[in-house]
């Protein structure tokens, strides 16, 4: 496709430009954001929806957007303006609600730097009301590969681990969102292999999941719909299929430019 | 700081002088560094700052001369026979802050420095140089100048009675720095935790049987500080000779002070921190699980200060050194009101005055958790609150030990004093804390919660307000009026918790933690 029509597609929120149609409602629905931090506009005016069980890759420049606009939806970071929908519920008056439906990996670190990983998903599951939460942790850290270091603290951590440590935790209690930003930086094949897992397995049970990261292929793997921010707003929303191989690197860089 | 060699030192050699001139530059290009990350706003804080401190300097040191009784007034005599204690109580606390902070401050934090080759030279003079910003430093060094003038009294040779004295501080500082860098070479090697800390009970044992044999006075009337104190003397009857030799030696000491401790710095530099490193990678054992939402998050904030190795250790100082200096001078209760404000100030100066910190690059995940604002920030603040009271607690049982029986109205009086100096620091530091956070990397023992030119000014307003509470409720006890004392004091902790109760309706607004989780995660 090219990129003029991708551009257009924007607007319709569906890849290729079609009409939505029948399609169960977005889950996630961002119209209009805006976010400032002083002078500066770190999203203008961007607009996303993600269905139950759809994969969406947010991709694009460092600068472009992502970060910020995950923060929004993780309820960290407060919309300036525009509306913001996650679960049906607004981030500005439904605070604590969309942060209890949401999971987050920060893109920098996501750790309190003395606690242990253990720590971690104890608060987690204790501010989040849930009970029995003692086997999904244990599988988790299993599965992230964190057995060894999950009584101790997490400074001590390399790159790699901490970003594991942070999707499980995002993961943890099987969120309605999830959302990752950068979860395979500095990560090695198995762990991205789990974190890939955890995406798959989140889009089956009917989560929507939002993936930032610069790494084309791993995006395309995880998610079926790619939207590619560019200096704080949407330039293209698309079948992430169509960012495959070296056509979709010309796409997709043509996009950047 | 690296521990790898710079070019630097490569070119230097094993005792570097050659490269001091490239630790000069290198040092001069890192504080280039630094001021073009200040604002036009922030660069005239910083001029204001110095030349307020210049001012203070040189009104510490003339005003005590001029004033009436300087010289002749009946206390000076006193004072004579004390001034000897008085230096050497300024080059201890050199040691200790240098000590405490694993070899003094760091012109460059260390998840930054790692970019550029900077010499444990450079770090050594960068630590130096940094030392004076410190308000425990700066009150000694004041205190030192306007008593030496009070006691010589002669406002004409006023220059010549004070050079000696700033040499002495030059002096006390750099000894101090190299008795630091020892330390913590000492600190990281094979069993040095244990050294270390065997040192310190050797000579606490040794001080308090001194002090329990009342041969204190005794060892510090021979203190080597009687001669500074002599050489100043000597420039303020205008006696040439000997001032001119024992300046020179002062100087000459002072310049082979800040040299030799490049070689300490240097060597540990290059071993690992292994407290640090120890603490990092150790077990801790799971807990069971909270009951409340409020205990998780206590649970949480507490284990950021315990673990921490700089917090822990800052925390340990300062409660147990004031309380055995009171223990060693025998303070009475009139005095006591002074050492809590003392401590609470110095424990929030480790890190509650950016108290967010804790979370370091978790903030951003801590602020995605589910929970009521009201309780993150009130969990903050309990914890805070039970770290200062824990400190000023010790040292205030430890300096009653020798006080005597107190009255009705002392015991009320230093009670209150403890309880509104907590809770004005308290106040004083969630403000600070939500206003203007920082991304700090507290992972290493020489890490400070702000930037150093920050923590002067947060250090002297803090002292400033709880040295006024102290001097207040020590007037108080004085008086019979117990009653009285028990209302002002709870007054003013009425009034800090108001100020708490503010900030915490600040913290309520989503861009306000938004602006501190962002900073503080960097």
């Amino acid at each position: 496709m090219h990129p003029d029509s991708l551009i257009s597609a924007v607007a319709t929120g569906s890849p290729g430009g079609a009409p939505l149609g029948d399609a169960p409602p977005a889950v996630v629905d961002i119209r209009g954001l805006h976010v400032r931090f002083g002078s500066v506009d770190a999203v203008r005016g961007i607009d996303v929806s993600a269905r139950a069980g759809e994969g969406t890759a947010l991709l694009g420049r460092n600068g472009a957007g992502k970060s910020t606009t995950m923060r929004v939806l993780a309820g960290v970071v407060p919309p300036t303006e525009g509306v913001v929908r996650v679960s049906g519920l607004d981030v500005r008056r439904d605070l604590l609600a969309v942060k209890r439906v949401v999971g987050y990996c920060p893109d920098v670190g996501g750790l309190v730097p003395r606690a242990t990983p253990w720590e971690h998903l104890q608060l987690s599951a204790r501010l989040r009301r849930m009970s029995d939460w003692e086997p999904r942790a244990r599988d988790l850290i299993e599965r992230f590969d964190l057995g060894e270091a999950a009584h101790r603290v997490t400074s001590g951590f390399s790159h790699g681990m901490g970003r594991r440590l942070s999707v499980a935790l995002a993961a943890f209690h099987e969120p309605e969102v999830l959302l990752l930003d950068e979860p395979f930086d500095g990560v090695d094949p198995l762990g991205v292999s789990a974190t890939l897992d955890v995406i798959g397995e989140a889009r089956a049970r009917g989560a929507a999941v939002l993936v930032s990261t610069h790494l084309r292929e791993l995006a395309i793997q995880a998610c079926s719909t790619a939207l590619v921010l560019r200096g704080g707003s949407a330039v293209a929303r698309l079948d992430a299929r169509e960012l495959a191989g070296e056509e979709g690197a010309d796409v997709y860089r043509a996009l950047l430019d | 700081m690296s521990t790898a060699l710079s070019s630097t030192e490569v070119r230097a050699g094993w005792f570097p002088v050659s490269g001091v001139r490239d630790a000069f530059q290198d040092l001069t290009a890192l504080l280039r560094f630094r001021s073009a990350g200040l604002d036009a706003k922030g660069r005239r804080r910083l001029r204001t700052a110095g030349l307020v401190v210049l001012l203070c300097t040189v009104a510490a040191a003339v005003v005590p001369a001029v004033s009436p009784g300087a010289g002749t007034g009946e206390d000076v005599g006193r004072l004579v026979a004390i001034m000897p204690s008085i230096y050497l109580g300024f080059l201890v606390l050199a040691v200790v802050s240098a000590a405490a902070s694993g070899g003094g401050r760091e012109i460059v934090p260390r998840d930054q420095a790692v970019a550029w080759p900077v010499s444990s030279m450079t770090d050594h003079f960068g630590a130096l140089l940094l030392a004076p910003l410190n308000i425990a430093w700066l009150l000694q060094a004041w205190t030192l100048l306007g008593t030496t003038a009070y006691v010589t009294g002669r406002p004409a040779n006023l220059w010549a009675t004070e050079l000696p004295v700033l040499l002495y501080l030059a002096l006390a500082t750099a000894l101090g720095q190299v008795v630091a860098w020892l330390l913590e070479w000492v600190r990281r090697g094979p069993h040095g935790v244990v050294v270390v800390r065997a040192l310190l009970g050797t000579v606490s044992v040794a001080l308090v049987a001194l002090v329990v044999t009342n041969h204190l006075t005794d060892v510090l009337d021979q203190s080597p500080t009687v001669r500074i104190f002599v050489i100043a003397l000597n420039g303020s009857v205008l006696s040439w000779g000997p001032w001119i030799v024992g300046s020179a030696w002062l100087l000459v000491l002072a310049a082979g002070c800040v040299l030799l401790g490049a070689v300490p710095a240097r060597l540990a530099a290059g071993r690992a921190p292994r407290e640090e490193h120890r603490l990092e990678s150790g077990i801790h054992e799971p807990r069971p699980d909270a009951l409340g939402d409020l205990r998780a998050l206590v649970r949480v904030d507490r284990v950021g200060i315990w673990r921490s190795l700089p917090l822990r250790r800052g925390l340990v100082v300062l409660a147990l050194m004031p309380g055995l200096i009171a223990f060693g001078g025998q303070l009475g209760w009139d005095r006591l009101t002074i050492l809590p404000g003392l401590v609470a100030s110095g424990a929030a100066l480790l890190f509650g005055v950016n108290t967010w910190c804790l979370d370091g690059r978790g903030a951003l995940w801590r602020e995605s958790l589910p929970v009521a604002p009201a309780l993150t920030f009130g969990s903050r603040v309990w914890v805070l609150t039970e770290v200062l009271l824990g400190a000023a607690l010790v040292t205030v049982l430890l300096s009653t030990v020798r006080a005597g029986v107190p009255t009705l109205p002392e015991l009320v009086a230093l009670f209150f004093a403890t309880l509104v100096v907590a809770a004005q620091v308290v106040s004083a530091s969630m403000r600070w804390s939500v206003r203007r956070p920082f991304s700090v990397d507290m992972r290493s023992a020489r890490a400070t919660p702000a930037p150093p030119v920050v923590m002067v000014g947060y250090s002297t307003r803090l002292a400033l307000s709880t040295t006024f509470v102290g001097l207040m409720f020590s007037g108080l006890g004085e008086t019979d009026q117990w009653l009285l004392t028990a209302l002002v004091g709870l007054l003013l902790v009425l009034i800090s918790g108001y100020r708490v109760a503010r900030t915490a309706s600040r913290w309520e607004d989503p861009a306000a933690r938004a602006r501190v989780a962002v900073t503080v995660a960097g």
